[in-house]
């Protein structure tokens, strides 16, 4: 690598530590550590929620298979998008106005029972766990091919920054490494959208015209089915990435980070706008990357097409803008997963150690040591896992994650919102099912058995035929929490009211 | 610092996250409010009823769309043909759906400034008052 990247490099890493040094001497209790205080503005939770939102899986994956697939690699950014409203218009509000630090938080302010509380931190961790091996098994990768050093060093070096981010700086620190990635990385879009649509003489008629001609695919690659041939499949997938959204535990822990549900409302507006401007941009990053790069020199760099951007700014802007863009990429991954190692840490040292083995009871001094030992812990774990599992394939583990999410956690969200006879039982079960089925009819899917040797996990014949379970999956959570709450019967209809009025009107905080 | 555990601990007023929520006429300690009462109430029924006007209808015209896009997609042709020159009506579906987000994000803004207000008064009928800034 030449001597641009590693100064780009260095800066970015020098402006995060600084960041967290200063942030470091505001993290003084388990509320700054986990929420920043809870001081954060709306447009600055909005940025730090596409910081969190948008994985080097979504920069460098989409802009990937939409330069490999056209139509086909930009359909998941329509899901991803869509989802927010699912975000706004169901999980937002209740979630600021009833929680504290975690998902379990708001279901437990309806039901204070250990036993939800300890199952929603269980499909949290698993989530998380699932969603941080997809980063650092791909930001590996990519370090690997952009640095050119080794796979474990390039994990260890990722994991090793997070760690420093979170551990010291908790909240704060990493808010602001995903406000700073957003501003880089829609930087570095527009410079590439930019160069690009010049190359088109900025006339988006001849865009689609040359496109047409410019691939293997012909005019195939303009029109949907290049990549998803199952109907049913991709519809699957779709309506995990649509619902999943609002289950992820990395993106409901940003709604904790400002004060009430007005400001929660508005980090959603910010994020919608900007990750879907972002999106659409995508679009001129894939293409002019299939019309400037050419998908032999893209999928004989990265088979999966994970470099389409990189060698786009390299063609166009040359070694600096190539660098710039390597480092983007570099920041981006880093703030996603510092956001997912705090969210996996809370699920431990609030859910599990501080509200279930203390029942409520820990000091300050406790409740802050517990978060750090937890960060740590979550790290070196995940650190380990990504090592022994640089073969796994990203995208595969990236919608699983969506679709335990959707699966295990929004139909508890939506059960404790909206009704009245959901009770105890009902939430464990909604939980339960959501995620066991999920993870069931995976492992026996064609991502992870294959007749086909080394085409999967395992060989032998998937006994599920498609490869994301979230449209039998995500019914199963619902039907568990309908079942579960029949079943015992019991019901607490002056809770529901509490929970009711709490919820919409966002008085009685202190409850 | 509120150290009282959402929904766990009952205690009297705290500071949470920088503003203080004060029961405005009862005295230092905080009394379980009658939530099946404001549950009742006029203002609150009403806030819920036109909060589900909105969002009962906006929820399933964004799922139905999506969904019905997708079902489209994948199992017909309908979308192949060009709308203009060489673009496709799939694109300008796909981004209708992005338009329909932000607009959807937007009516919803507005609305809400309104929610707002109804929870306001129905929070303040029963005595309650969100007090002071950051």
């Amino acid at each position: 690598m030449n001597a641009t990247v590693i100064i780009i490099f260095l800066v970015i890493v020098a402006m995060t530590l600084v960041i967290t040094y200063f942030a470091a001497k505001r993290t003084n209790s388990a509320s700054d550590f986990y929420t920043a205080g809870g001081g954060l503005t709306g447009w600055q939770n909005g940025m730090a929620i596409a910081g969190d939102y948008l994985s080097a899986a979504s920069f460098l994956g989409i802009a990937g298979a939409i330069a490999l697939f056209g139509f086909d690699g930009f359909l998941f950014s329509i899901g991803y998008l869509v989802a927010y409203l699912v975000v706004l218009f169901v999980v937002a509000e209740p979630l600021r106005n009833l929680g504290k630090y975690t998902l379990a938080d708001m279901i437990n302010a309806r039901f204070n029972a250990k036993k939800v509380r300890g199952a929603a931190a269980l499909s949290s961790i698993t989530i998380v766990i699932f969603y941080m091996i997809a980063q650092l098994v791909g930001a590996g990768a990519l370090i690997q091919l952009l640095f050119g050093i080794d796979y474990i060093w390039a994990v260890l070096l990722v994991g090793i920054m997070m760690t420093i981010y979170v551990l010291f700086g908790g909240m704060t620190a990493t808010s602001w490494v995903q406000i700073i990635k957003a501003v880089l990385l829609m930087l570095g879009t527009v410079i590439l959208s930019f160069l690009v649509l010049k190359n088109f003489n900025f006339n988006i008629m001849e865009m689609f015209t040359q496109m047409k001609t410019a691939t293997p695919h012909g005019e195939a690659y303009l029109k949907p089915g290049v990549k998803y041939e199952i109907p049913l499949d991709t519809i699957s997938l779709m309506l995990a990435l649509v619902l999943g959204t609002a289950g992820l535990p990395h993106i409901l822990m940003r709604f904790f980070t400002v004060r009430d549900a007005k400001t929660a409302r508005s980090s959603v507006m910010w994020a919608t706008w900007i990750v879907g401007i972002f999106y659409v941009m995508t679009i001129f990053l894939g293409f002019g990357a299939a019309a400037f790069v050419g998908a032999d020199l893209i999928t004989s760099t990265n088979p999966a097409g994970n470099m389409a951007a990189p060698l786009l700014a390299q063609a166009l802007g040359g070694d600096v803008l190539m660098s710039f863009i390597s480092a983007v990429a570099f920041a981006t991954i880093l703030a996603v997963v510092a956001g997912l190692v705090l969210t996996g840490a809370s699920a431990f040292a609030h859910d599990i150690y501080g509200q279930i083995i203390k029942k409520g009871k820990a000091t300050e001094r406790q409740q802050m040591l517990a978060a750090r030992y937890a960060s740590v812990g979550v790290s070196v774990f995940s650190i380990l896992l990504a090592i022994f599992a640089q073969s796994l394939n990203v995208a595969f583990l990236v919608s699983l994650a969506f679709c335990i999410a959707a699966s295990a956690n929004l139909p508890v969200i939506v059960y404790t919102i909206f009704w009245k006879k959901f009770n105890t039982a009902g939430a464990v079960s909604a939980i339960l099912t959501g995620l066991i089925s999920a993870l069931v009819l995976v492992s026996v899917s064609p991502s992870v058995l294959s007749p086909e040797v080394g085409a999967a996990i395992f060989t032998g014949t998937p006994l599920f035929p498609l490869t994301n379970p979230a449209i039998i999956s995500i019914p199963l959570g619902f039907i568990g929490g309908f079942v579960g709450t029949l079943v015992s019967r019991e019901i607490d209809a002056k809770k529901f009211a509490e929970v009711k009025v709490r919820a919409n009107t966002g008085g009685f905080k202190q409850l | 610092m509120a150290k009282s555990i959402t929904g766990e601990v009952l205690q009297g007023p705290v500071t949470k996250e920088g503003s203080e929520v004060k029961p405005v006429d009862t005295g230092e300690t905080l009394e379980v409010p009658d939530f099946e009462k404001i549950e009742r109430s006029e203002g609150f029924k009403n806030l819920m009823r036109k909060k589900k006007l909105f969002l009962i209808p906006a929820t399933a015209l964004f799922l139905g769309l999506y969904l019905a896009f997708n079902i489209v997609i994948s199992y017909t042709n309908w979308l192949d043909t060009p709308i203009a020159g060489d673009i496709p009506w799939v694109w300008v579906f796909a981004f209708g759906l992005f338009a329909m987000t932000w607009i959807l994000v937007t009516v919803y803004m507005k609305r809400a400034a309104r929610f707002d207000k109804m929870a306001e008064e129905t929070l303040r009928e029963f005595g309650y008052e969100e007090k002071g800034d950051i």
